[in-house]
């Protein structure tokens, strides 16, 4: 029960203000249920057309669709390298293999002030300042070790029988990849891809200082733009802020499973 | 970590041949070097995205730190510590650093504590765990930004439920201004929701270790007379220590570098902004890069540091 209700209170609390007016939010005795039930903070933030939020509705959408093209691009980029590095690690001999293999898990331990002036310059360099990519890139170098980490754990639990024969039978090791681990492999890429979805969509510093129109901000840099000066109603950031974690928020529901055993792998090493 | 190799894929030393080599053990080597390509090929963009976007920042960072930058003026020369003691002779720097260390130690203390409770509450095998801990892990898989500004509702000084509660149960008498009267309350009580996003972690991480602890070792105990606190104590607590190992660094490192709760709790504000809140703010606010740069390479300096430390007084090996 405690663990319920310290998990939910807050969340429970920002849909029960966000399903009523702001005259009956911000009244006095609080609510504790949303009553009367009121809809159209939802309903304004969806619609389509320009709503008397001064147009906040269609920034609200644009920026929910920037998170959504950055956080499923980094996913598919960081889960497509941390694949073929997670199958070198596991499966090939080479040299300075536990080197690099150390080093790009010790990366896990950089805060994000180690990279993030000069990545905003090399960003700015390349011209990709304000746009997909440069979010997409500077995401994807953050995430890849920890799905590089938890892939090679999921492949090295892996029996090696299978791959063994097939190799005696003439494939090749990107063969034996391809048709043999990855359809056995799809809890660890669930696991991989979830936690980099989830890291992406929630990143804040990173795009606060990438992106700076609407061109490709993401809902966690809009959304603290426009709750900065205080003029929205609390009832209605609150929408917009449900909005915002409802696409994380059913993932981790539908997908936890395999984000706790991504998470806890290979942390008893 | 298993690095348990077939004789086959054993590594050689490419660079030296065989001289004596059969037919067989030639092709044997062909293929090792066509692996050790193909490693290597394979692991190319690791290598750049490491390299280029992680590791080739990190020494810029350090170096810059210590060279003079200025965004209009491209001359660079070399200036010593001038970058960390013009940082320092700012006050809201020196504050932003007795506030990082506060949220650190309560964020760490707290949500260890937090995980440790709600791992051993939520040990026991039922059909409502894996419901629960999906509810559990919700608190992390949210942005912080959306989390903290459904927090600073629940502190609202008019229509908090804070205030409601403390009320309701007679332990204040008015309404409080929780987030701007008393500093060290509006540090804790940002660090509270930091606090209330990482303890999910802690308890996937102390929970994965107390699962490997075998029950024998329980029914021992118990056989043995021995109290509930006594199997605590002396078998759960030690063989815990990995699992708390992980969980403490991952505070550590969330807590050092610490953003987006006091950016959306309070803005600027000198009284609860955090290393890294000052940092944005000299790099972006007062384009002051050297700076930027001489803060950055302190709070990656910390992180390992910390985490290192804690690795040493908290880890053991153990086996079972």
């Amino acid at each position: 029960m405690i663990v319920l209700l310290w998990s939910l209170f807050p969340l429970y609390w920002g849909l029960n203000t966000s399903l009523m007016s702001t005259g009956a939010a911000d009244s006095v005795p609080l609510r504790l249920y949303p009553h009367p039930l009121y809809g159209a903070n939802y309903a304004d933030l969806l619609s389509l057309k320009q709503s008397g939020f001064s147009g906040l509705a269609s920034q609200l959408q644009k920026a929910l669709l920037n998170s959504t093209i950055e956080s499923v691009g980094s996913t598919l980029l960081t889960v497509v390298v941390a694949i073929f590095s997670a199958y070198a690690f596991a499966r090939l001999e080479f040299r300075f293999k536990r080197l690099i293999l150390v080093t790009t898990i010790a990366t896990l331990l950089l805060p994000a002030y180690a990279t993030l002036l000069p990545l905003y310059k090399i960003m700015s360099g390349w011209g990709l300042v304000n746009t997909y990519l440069g979010v997409i890139l500077v995401n994807a170098s953050g995430f890849i070790p920890l799905a590089v980490w938890v892939l090679y754990n999921y492949f090295t639990g892996l029996p090696r029988e299978l791959e063994e024969a097939a190799l005696v039978d003439g494939a090749s090791p990107l063969g034996t990849l391809w048709r043999i681990i990855l359809p056995l492999s799809v809890p660890g890429i669930a696991a991989a891809a979830a936690i980099t979805f989830l890291f992406s969509w929630a990143q804040f510093l990173f795009p606060l200082i990438m992106t700076t129109d609407l061109g490709s901000q993401p809902a966690t840099v809009t959304i603290a733009a426009l709750y900065g000066p205080r003029l929205v109603a609390f009832s209605v950031m609150a929408a917009a802020g449900m909005l915002a974690i409802a696409i994380p928020g059913a993932l981790s529901l539908l997908l936890n499973r395999y984000i706790v055993t991504g998470l806890t792998a290979g942390s008893n090493r | 970590m298993s690095t348990a190799s077939e004789p086959r894929q054993s590594s050689g030393t490419p660079s030296n041949p065989v001289q004596h080599g059969r037919p067989s053990r030639w092709r044997g080597r062909t293929v090792r070097i066509q692996r050790q390509r193909l490693a290597y090929v394979l692991l190319a963009p690791l290598a750049l995205f490491i390299g280029v976007l992680t590791l080739y920042p990190t020494a810029v960072t350090t170096v810059e730190a210590f060279f003079r930058v200025d965004a209009l003026d491209p001359h660079h020369g070399f200036i010593g510590l001038r970058n960390f003691r013009n940082a320092f002779a700012q006050p809201a720097v020196t504050e932003s650093f007795v506030n990082t260390v506060f949220y650190c130690l309560v964020g760490t203390i707290l949500s260890t504590l937090l995980g440790l409770w709600f791992a051993l509450l939520l040990r026991r095998r039922s059909r409502w765990r894996a419901a629960l801990l999906a509810i559990v892990i919700l608190p992390w898989a949210l942005p912080p930004v959306v989390e903290a500004l459904l927090w600073s509702r629940i502190y609202d000084p008019q229509f908090g439920p804070l205030n409601w509660l403390l009320k309701g149960i007679g332990v204040i008498h008015t309404n409080q201004v929780w987030l701007g009267s008393n500093r060290w309350l509006a540090l804790t009580l940002t660090e509270l929701v930091q606090v209330w996003q990482m303890t999910p972690l802690s308890v996937l991480l102390i929970l994965a270790a107390l699962q490997l602890i075998p029950n024998e070792l329980y029914e021992a105990a118990a056989v043995d007379g021995a109290s509930l606190w006594y199997s605590f104590r002396y078998i759960t607590l030690p063989l815990l220590r990995p699992g708390i190992t992980v969980a403490m660094v991952a505070a550590i490192t969330t807590t050092l570098n610490v953003f987006d709760q006091p950016y959306i709790l309070s803005g600027n504000a000198t009284a609860t902004a955090s290393v890294g809140l000052e940092t944005y703010v000299v790099s972006f606010q007062n384009l002051d890069f050297g700076q930027g740069y001489a803060l950055s390479l302190l709070v990656t300096i910390a992180t390992a540091a910390a985490s290192l430390v804690i690795m040493r007084l908290v880890y053991r090996r153990v086996e079972f």
